[in-house]
C-alpha cells in the first residue's frame, strides 16, 4: 500500500505478461506464414484474392454475417463438423494467410462456410454448352436449367420436413468435399488463374485416402468420373450432391451453393428453407424494370418473391462481392501435415442407388443419383 | 456549487465518523457532481437505446423479416449496434461515473480538473454515436467489441486519455497515506484500457497481424476488456461499497492484496477457450452469449446499479423518491437476467447436443435453439422493464423529485409515504 512503484510496475508487468504471451509471442511463432507449394514451386496455396473478394468480406463484415456463421472445420476427434462435410480437413492457421479480416466466427446460428466456395457446382460459372473450364458439362441439357433438380428432400412445404427423410438425406455416402476435383475448374471469377486449372485442383492423387474411400462408399460412376473428367458415365458430372445437410435443395432455383442460389438465398432465404431464421438482405438488390431483354443477372426466383410481370430483380454490385467472396471460401486444398478424411460417415448405409441415374440431364448439381433412396 | 446547502448524509449504519470527515466528504461529493452526474446520465440514456437496440435485435431472431428490407435495421447491425451501445454507451460510462466518484472520495480531495472529465464524457459520447451510426450504416469492422471503425475508434480513444489523464492527476493529488485497496483496481482499470484499446486497434487495423492471429487479437481484446476494464471496475466498486453498506471492514487486507494480483495475473490469461480445437477454433455455441451476458450484466451491471443507488443520493441531495421501484428494478433484473441465462444456456446446450450427431440436420439444430430464444425475448422484455424503471426512478432523482430524508429510503424499514418533499 506504502510503494507506488511496485504498484504501477505490477499493472505494468501483469498485462505486459498476458499481452507478450498472447499476441507477441504467437506472432513470432505463427504470424508469418508462407503459402505452401510443391516441389517445382507450383500449385501455391493459398493465393491473394481478388478485389471484389476484398469488398465482399467488408460487406460480410458489416452486415454481421459473422454473428452466425463459422469459417472454420474444426478438428474430427473435437467435432463433427467434417462429417458434415462441412469440409474433408480441419482449417489450418495457413488457410487464413491472405485473408483480412478473418472470420473464424463465435457462434453457428447457421452453418459453417469454410468450403462453401468448394461446396458450388461445377458447371456454374460456364452455363453455356461447351464451357472449356468443365469438360464435364457437355453430356446433359444446360446446367443453368433448374429443372432437374430434385432431390426426396425437397422441402417448398413445412409439412415436407421430416426428420427421418434428412436423416436419410444426410447419410448418402458421396460426401460433397469429394467434388472438389470438378468443383476448381468451374470456380467463381473471383478466384486466381492458377487455382482454377484443373491440373492445379485436389485430384484423387493427391488425396488417395479420399480417392479410395469415396470410390468404395459411392455410386463408383460419378466419382470416377471426377477423377478422369474425360469420362463418359451420364452423371459424371456430379459436383454436389444433396447430400449435404442444410440448406434442402427446392425445386425450381438453381443448383445449390451456386452464384445463382447464394443470391436467390440472399434475397429471399425462406423460399429455399422454409425455416431459416437469415435475415433477407433485399437492401443488396434492386428491382428494376425490364429493359428490352430481361438480364442475365435476374435472380430465378419462386412465385411469392418473384416481381411483377415486366420487372426483374437484379444484384448491386455489392451482391455481387458478397457472392464472390463466398464463392471464393474453399479450404479443399490439401495440406501438408494435416490430415484429409474422407468425409462420409463410416457406417454410411449404402441407400443411394443409381436410381434416377438413367433420368436425361442430371446435369450440375443433380446428382439424384446420390440422393435418391 | 455550493455545497454545504446541499444535504449529504451517510447511511445510518456505516461506521460513525467523526464531524470533521463528514464535512470534509460533502465537499468532495459536492464536486463530483456534474462530472459524475454527466457521465451516469449518459450511461443511462445509452442504456435506454441499447434496451430497446436489444429488443428489436431479439424480436427478429426468430421473425427474421421483420423490417428486413432496411439495410441499417438489418439483424446483422443492429445486434452489434446493441452490443457497442451497451459496453461503450451504457457500461463504460457508468462504470467511469462510479470510479470517478470513488476515485475522489478514496484521494480524499475535492474533485481537481472537472473539466478533463467534462471534455472527456463529451468526447466520449460523440466517439460512441459516430461509431453507432457507423455500424448501423455498414461501416462495422466485424471483430466482436470493435465493431466501431476507425474514427470512431480515435475520438473515443482521445475521451479516454482525458478521463485517465485526470484520474492520474488525482492520484497525484491524493491526501494520506493509504492505499485502500479500491484504487488499485481503479488505477489498474485506468491504465490498462488504452493500452489494450490501443493494442487491439494497431494489430487489428493499423498493422494487422496475419491471419487467425487477428481471431486470437480479438478475443484476447474481448476477454481483457470484460476482465481488466469492467471486472476491474466491478471489484473495485464491490471493495469499497460492500463493507460500507454492511458495516464491516474488508476482512483480511493481506488477502484483498493477494486477490488483485492474481487477479491481474491470470484474468487477463483467458479467453482462448474460445479458440479451441481449430486453426485454432472456439466453443461456438449459444452458451458464448450467455457468458458475455452473465460476465457483463449479472456481474458489472449490476454492481454498478447498487453503487448508483448508493452515490446518486449524495449528488443530488436527495433520497430515492420510492422504495417499491428500487425493489422492482432488482427483482426483474434478477430474474431476467436468470430467465435469459437459463435460455441460453439450455438453448444451448440443446444444439450444441444436436450438433454432435451428424445426421441430424443443422437446421433442425436451430429450431431447438427457437423456442429458447423466444424465451431470451420474454426475458429480455423483464430486463428492458427494469431499466426503464431505473431510468424513470433516476429522471425524478435529476429532476430534485427525490424525498427529503435522513434515512436512505431503501434501508427505511418503514416506506414513508412521499413526505412531499419537492
Amino acid at each position: 500500500m506504502k510503494g507506488l512503484v511496485p504498484l504501477f510496475l505490477g499493472i505494468f508487468g501483469t498485462f505486459a505478461f498476458s499481452w507478450v504471451g498472447l499476441t507477441v509471442i504467437p506472432n513470432w511463432q505463427i504470424g508469418h506464414l508462407n503459402p505452401e507449394s510443391d516441389e517445382e514451386g507450383t500449385d501455391i496455396y493459398p493465393q491473394p484474392q481478388s478485389g471484389m473478394f476484398e469488398r465482399g468480406s467488408h460487406l460480410y463484415a458489416a452486415n454481421g454475417c459473422v454473428y452466425c456463421h463459422s469459417e472454420q472445420v474444426r478438428a474430427d476427434y473435437a467435432a463433427n463438423d467434417i462429417e458434415r462435410n462441412w469440409g474433408k480437413r480441419r482449417s489450418a492457421p495457413v488457410d487464413y494467410t491472405f485473408e483480412r479480416p478473418v472470420f473464424l466466427g463465435k457462434m453457428r446460428m447457421g452453418q459453417d462456410l469454410a468450403n462453401i466456395g468448394a461446396r458450388a457446382p461445377a458447371q456454374q460459372e460456364s452455363p453455356a454448352p461447351g464451357g472449356a473450364a468443365s469438360p464435364a458439362a457437355s453430356p446433359g441439357p444446360s446446367a443453368t436449367s433448374p429443372a432437374p433438380v430434385t432431390s426426396p428432400s425437397t422441402r417448398a412445404l413445412p409439412g415436407a420436413q421430416s426428420p427421418a427423410a434428412q436423416g436419410a438425406t444426410v447419410s448418402s455416402p458421396p460426401p460433397s468435399n469429394a467434388s472438389s476435383p470438378a468443383t476448381a475448374p468451374g470456380k467463381s471469377p473471383a478466384t486466381s488463374p492458377a487455382q482454377s486449372s484443373p491440373a492445379v485442383s485436389s485430384s484423387p492423387n493427391a488425396t488417395p485416402p479420399l480417392g479410395q474411400r469415396t470410390s468404395v462408399a459411392s455410386p463408383p460412376p460419378s466419382q470416377m468420373a471426377n477423377a478422369t473428367p474425360g469420362g463418359s458415365s451420364p452423371v459424371a458430372s456430379t459436383a454436389q450432391t444433396p447430400g449435404a445437410p442444410w440448406p434442402i435443395q427446392t425445386e425450381g432455383l438453381p443448383p445449390m451453393y451456386s452464384a445463382a442460389w447464394h443470391h436467390v438465398h440472399l434475397y429471399s432465404p425462406r423460399s429455399i428453407n422454409f425455416d431459416s431464421n437469415m435475415p433477407t438482405y433485399r437492401f443488396l438488390y434492386e428491382k428494376r424494370r425490364i429493359a428490352g431483354e430481361r438480364s442475365a443477372d435476374a435472380l430465378q426466383l419462386s412465385s411469392a418473391d418473384a416481381p411483377p410481370a415486366g420487372w426483374e430483380v437484379v444484384p448491386t454490385y455489392d451482391a455481387k462481392c458478397l457472392v464472390a467472396y463466398l464463392m471464393a471460401l474453399n479450404q479443399s486444398h490439401s495440406l501438408k501435415g494435416v490430415r484429409s478424411v474422407g468425409g462420409a460417415p463410416p457406417a454410411a448405409p449404402s441407400t443411394a442407388t443409381p436410381a434416377q441415374g438413367a433420368s436425361p440431364g442430371p446435369t450440375a448439381a443433380a446428382s439424384p443419383a446420390a440422393a435418391k433412396k | 456549487m455550493n455545497a454545504t446547502g446541499i444535504p449529504l448524509k451517510e447511511p445510518a449504519v456505516s461506521a460513525a465518523a467523526g464531524d470533521m470527515e463528514q464535512v470534509e466528504r460533502a465537499y468532495i461529493d459536492a464536486s463530483t457532481r456534474v462530472p459524475v452526474l454527466m457521465f451516469y446520465t449518459s450511461a443511462i440514456a445509452w442504456l435506454i437505446l441499447g434496451t430497446l437496440l436489444a429488443g428489436f435485435v431479439s424480436w427478429k431472431l426468430h421473425s427474421p423479416d421483420l423490417l428486413g428490407d432496411i439495410s441499417f435495421l438489418t439483424w446483422g447491425r443492429v445486434r452489434p449496434a446493441h452490443m457497442n451501445v451497451m459496453i461503450y454507451g451504457w457500461a463504460s460510462m457508468a462504470g467511469m461515473g462510479t470510479a470517478i466518484w470513488l476515485m475522489a472520495r478514496l484521494c480524499r480531495t475535492v474533485l481537481r480538473f472537472p473539466l478533463l472529465l467534462v471534455a472527456g464524457a463529451a468526447f466520449w459520447n460523440l466517439g460512441v454515436l459516430v461509431g453507432v451510426c457507423a455500424i448501423l450504416l455498414g461501416d462495422s469492422t466485424g471483430y466482436q467489441w470493435l465493431e466501431f471503425p476507425r474514427y470512431s475508434a480515435i475520438i473515443l480513444f482521445v475521451a479516454y486519455l482525458l478521463i485517465a489523464s485526470w484520474a492520474v492527476l488525482m492520484f497525484r493529488y491524493r491526501r494520506g497515506e493509504q492505499i485502500y485497496i479500491t484504487q488499485w483496481y481503479l488505477l489498474g482499470a485506468f491504465l490498462w484500457f488504452p493500452w489494450l484499446y490501443a493494442a487491439g486497434q494497431l494489430m487489428l487495423f493499423v498493422v494487422p497481424v496475419q491471419g487467425v492471429l487477428q481471431s486470437a487479437v480479438g478475443w484476447w481484446y474481448a476477454n481483457n476488456l470484460l476482465f481488466l476494464w469492467f471486472g476491474a471496475i466491478a471489484l473495485g466498486t464491490a471493495y469499497y461499497m460492500i463493507p460500507k453498506v454492511i458495516g464491516r471492514p474488508v476482512y483480511s487486507y493481506h488477502l484483498a492484496t493477494i486477490g488483485f494480483w492474481t487477479y491481474a495475473l491470470f484474468s487477463s490469461w483467458t479467453g482462448m477457450q474460445r479458440l479451441v480445437d481449430g486453426p485454432f477454433p472456439a466453443w461456438m455455441i449459444t452458451a458464448s452469449i450467455a457468458y458475455s451476458h452473465l460476465g457483463l450484466y449479472a456481474f458489472f451491471t449490476r454492481v454498478i446499479f447498487g453503487s448508483m443507488y448508493y452515490i446518486v443520493p449524495r449528488l443530488v441531495g436527495r433520497e430515492w423518491r420510492y422504495a417499491s421501484l428500487i425493489k422492482l428494478h432488482f427483482w426483474a433484473s434478477v430474474y431476467g437476467i436468470g430467465l435469459m441465462t437459463l435460455m441460453l444456456l439450455a438453448g444451448g446446450f440443446l444444439q450444441g447436443a444436436d450438433m454432435q450427431n451428424p445426421a441430424f440436420p443443422f437446421s433442425d439444430s436451430i429450431e431447438t435453439a427457437l423456442p429458447y430464444l423466444r424465451g431470451r425475448s420474454l426475458a429480455g422484455l423483464l430486463m428492458a422493464a427494469a431499466h426503464f424503471i431505473f431510468a424513470y426512478h433516476f429522471g425524478l432523482m435529476l429532476l430534485g423529485l427525490g424525498r427529503t430524508s435522513t434515512v436512505p429510503t431503501f434501508l427505511n424499514p418503514v416506506e414513508a409515504e412521499p413526505s412531499g418533499g419537492h
